[in-house]
């Protein structure tokens, strides 16, 4: 009796793997599939709705997760290891791209690669064309155009228009002229202005906007100096303008209404302080025009206030532009059945040409894609980003994200952050900032380099 | 009846079995053979011995001590943890059972911070820490030991309500006759805490610092909430030192996962040894 039941459960079982495994089989035999792990949490509606479009349009299977905020690498180490495996995902650097070199495709010989307008903006790793940007940002120093302008006209100011802070060192005049007449110009023009720059937060929701955006900046002419690939970086870095580093830094403190010794308290918030015009100047990027002038954030901003100028850094202010980069690239998995990834590649290619697809990136998702379809009507209508376009015509060199070659990025950000906070709180020196920056660069690439072997 | 579960015992325990194998002792065994594994995927691994377990404590051929540094915190934040949590949540659970006015309000009041999740909890703690502690230049991350009694506060103010419930459960179980008998005898109330309330008490007390015990050594939420490790790894706990390894570098995965297993081990052998030291000291009603 008991062997009876037992053989009865165990047929049964069988039985239902089998039928389980034929219902996989049929389905992948049929057309190739897309699954798209979407890396920007805000885009999440728009690429379904686009999924939504293709599938219609053509009847493949589209699926789109969207990991949530800062969980992005968790949650594609653990969708790559089901069977059903993204066939697009992001990686952000080089460093992804080395930890993904197994996965990522080579997308030399793909349409999507022959539409990139500027190849640079591409991660080549191991001799292939791993990922391709899907869009590219622009950061540098955001600044209120209505109350700059308006501080230019009052007596002894610094320079008589915005339009003549071209260098570091009229930038620090300006913005410490400002935080010392705070309550003359609020007088004069009836501001509620508290500080010249925006309060630089140390937590861990605004730090990387020094150990990595400000931080490109020394690592950028560093690379440049050497000769170095600009966006792969070097094993070992001198830290040679690590001084012009703390000069930014120090004037962003030392112009801010913030408490130094608070700064990692995480209850800051340097949007607001911009967006209700209480600051005029705030180190952000392009991603950030769509929240200040967002209604529903209630700021007292308006598009037309909104104006970015590059972090100048004293070393070429006359030649800077702003940085231009990205931390979003296709990459399709290399072990996706080869179905799956011509239909992705399809699809990719799709999303780039079709209107429906030029009109959700541009529009929807507001974001300036680096691709020869995307003139016209297609043009990215981000202020910044037209910021951006304009110092490019006027010759500058926009500065490359040099950052994206940081080894063991998180690590090596949180020492530099670590240092920074307790040189800013007055209890460490800035020794251990530069020790944190070089030593730990160099410390942090060999421990990626004995990683990837 | 009884026959016919002695007969088809396997039958029934099935379904559990099955679940507790591939819940717990497949994924419990894999993790124990990646620890030994290069893998960025779980399913792509990379045999490669010992390593892993080395790089816990060798980085660049230089000691690294961020892990013996989170051990010894988080075994000194078990250790003040489990004292506070136990003795004021035995104080309240006395208090309570003494059919004061009011013992059903207040041993709700006292509950209620246990039904809110670790991670929501901490948030609105630092925003409190850090509006009282802003008036002397300060913040809940300015040293580890900011960290360190942030975290005891929070974690103490949520679990002292659950052990105090279990605290009072277990005083409402003495028996009245033996209070009564030991009263007559002419005990004092000392005494009759310390020869007869307590010895009674163990079995409660064994529960009560095992569940302390072993929630302060896997706390994650509350320390990543709180303070996300800062100043530097200075306030990092084990888990979140685990999570970190795993997350933050490149091709560490497998070192995350020995120090896992470490941590497992540790774990397992402590309240092991807490459990032997309090259940040795139960009594025979």
């Amino acid at each position: 009796m008991k062997k009876q039941v037992i053989s009865v459960i165990l047929s049964a079982a069988m039985a239902a793997g089998m039928l389980a495994g034929s219902v996989v089989s049929v389905s992948a035999e049929a057309t190739g599939k897309v699954y798209l792990l979407n890396f920007k949490p805000e885009s999440d509606e728009a690429w379904q709705e686009l999924a939504a479009a293709y599938t219609d349009e053509t009847g493949v299977e589209v699926n789109v997760l969207t990991a949530a905020a800062g969980t992005y690498s968790d949650t594609l180490k653990s969708e790559m290891a089901k069977s059903e495996a993204p066939t697009i995902f992001n990686i952000g650097n080089t460093a992804a791209a080395q930890t993904w070199d197994e996965y990522t495709l080579d997308l030399a010989d793909s349409e999507l690669y022959s539409h990139l307008t500027d190849k640079s903006l591409s991660i080549v790793y191991n001799d292939k064309v791993a990922a391709v940007a899907n869009c590219y940002e622009c950061y540098g120093i955001i600044y209120n155009k209505t109350i700059l302008s308006d501080y230019c006209t009052l007596d002894g100011a610094v320079v008589a228009d915005p339009s003549e802070i071209t260098s570091l060192d009229t930038l620090v005049a300006v913005a410490e002229d400002i935080n010392s007449r705070i309550d003359e110009i609020n007088d004069e023009f009836g501001y509620e202005l508290t500080e010249a720059f925006a309060s630089a937060g140390l937590d861990d929701g605004s730090s990387w906007r020094f150990s990595g955006h400000l931080a490109n900046m020394p690592l950028y002419y560093e690379f440049k100096d050497d000769g170095a690939d600009l966006v792969a970086g070097e094993p070992e870095i001198k830290g040679t303008y690590l001084d012009n580093y703390k000069k930014v830094w120090d004037m962003y403190v030392g112009t801010s209404a913030a408490d130094p010794k608070t700064l990692n308290s995480g209850a800051l918030n340097a949007e607001m302080e911009l967006g209700m015009g209480e600051a005029v100047f705030y180190q952000n990027g392009d991603w950030e025009f769509a929240a200040l002038t967002n209604p529903d954030n209630g700021y007292l901003v308006e598009a037309e206030d909104l104006d970015m100028m590059p972090i100048y850094f004293g070393v070429d202010d006359e030649n800077e532009g702003l940085c231009v980069g990205t931390e979003n690239y296709w990459a399709v998995n290399a072990k996706a059945p080869q179905e799956d990834i011509d239909a992705t590649l399809e699809f990719l290619n799709w999303v780039i040409t079709s209107d429906t697809g030029r009109e959700a990136i541009t529009d929807k998702m507001g974001l300036s894609a680096p691709f020869d379809t995307f003139t016209d009507d297609f043009a990215s209508k981000n202020a910044f980003a037209a910021s951006a376009a304009q110092l490019m015509a006027d010759g500058k060199t926009s500065v490359a994200w040099s950052f994206n070659a940081t080894p063991n990025v998180d690590t090596w950000r949180k020492d530099v952050v670590t240092a920074l906070t307790a040189y800013t709180d007055g209890t460490g020196e800035w020794d251990a900032v530069v020790t944190a920056f070089v030593d730990g660069w160099a410390e942090q690439w060999k421990l990626a380099e004995e990683a990837a072997e | 009846m009884e026959k016919a579960i002695k007969k088809y015992w396997p039958l029934f325990v099935l379904p559990t079995f099955a679940a507790f194998v591939i819940g717990f002792i497949v994924p419990f065994a894999y993790g124990i053979f990646l620890s030994f594994c290069k893998f960025t995927t779980v399913v792509d691994w990379k045999w490669t011995g010992l390593e892993n377990y080395t790089k816990i404590f060798f980085v660049n051929r230089k000691l690294d001590t961020t892990f013996l540094h989170s051990l010894w915190y988080t075994a000194l934040f078990t250790v003040v943890t489990v004292v506070i949590i136990n003795v004021v949540a035995f104080t309240i659970a006395m208090l309570l059972t003494k059919g004061i006015r009011g013992t059903n309000l207040f041993r709700t009041v006292f509950f209620l911070p246990n039904l809110i999740g670790g991670i929501v909890l901490s948030y609105i703690w630092l925003m409190i820490f850090n509006s009282v502690l802003q008036h002397f230049s300060k913040t809940i991350v300015s040293t580890e030991w900011y960290a360190f009694w942030g975290m005891v506060i929070v974690v103490s103010w949520q679990q002292i309500g659950y052990m105090m419930i279990i605290y009072i459960a277990g005083i409402q179980n003495i028996p009245g006759e033996l209070i009564e008998a030991a009263r007559i005898d002419g005990a004092s109330p000392a005494q009759l805490l310390k020869s007869v309330t307590l010895p009674l008490l163990m079995p409660t007390i064994t529960v009560c610092t095992f569940l302390s015990l072993t929630n302060g050594f896997k706390l994650f939420d509350q320390n990543l909430a709180l303070t996300g490790g800062n100043p530097g790894r200075l306030s990092q706990l084990l888990a979140l030192n685990i999570y970190d390894t795993m997350y933050g570098k490149t091709g560490w995965e497998g070192v995350g996962q020995a120090k896992a297993v470490i941590f497992f081990i540790l774990v397992a052998v402590i309240s092991i040894i807490q459990n032997r030291l309090t259940t040795s000291k139960e009594v025979q009603q």
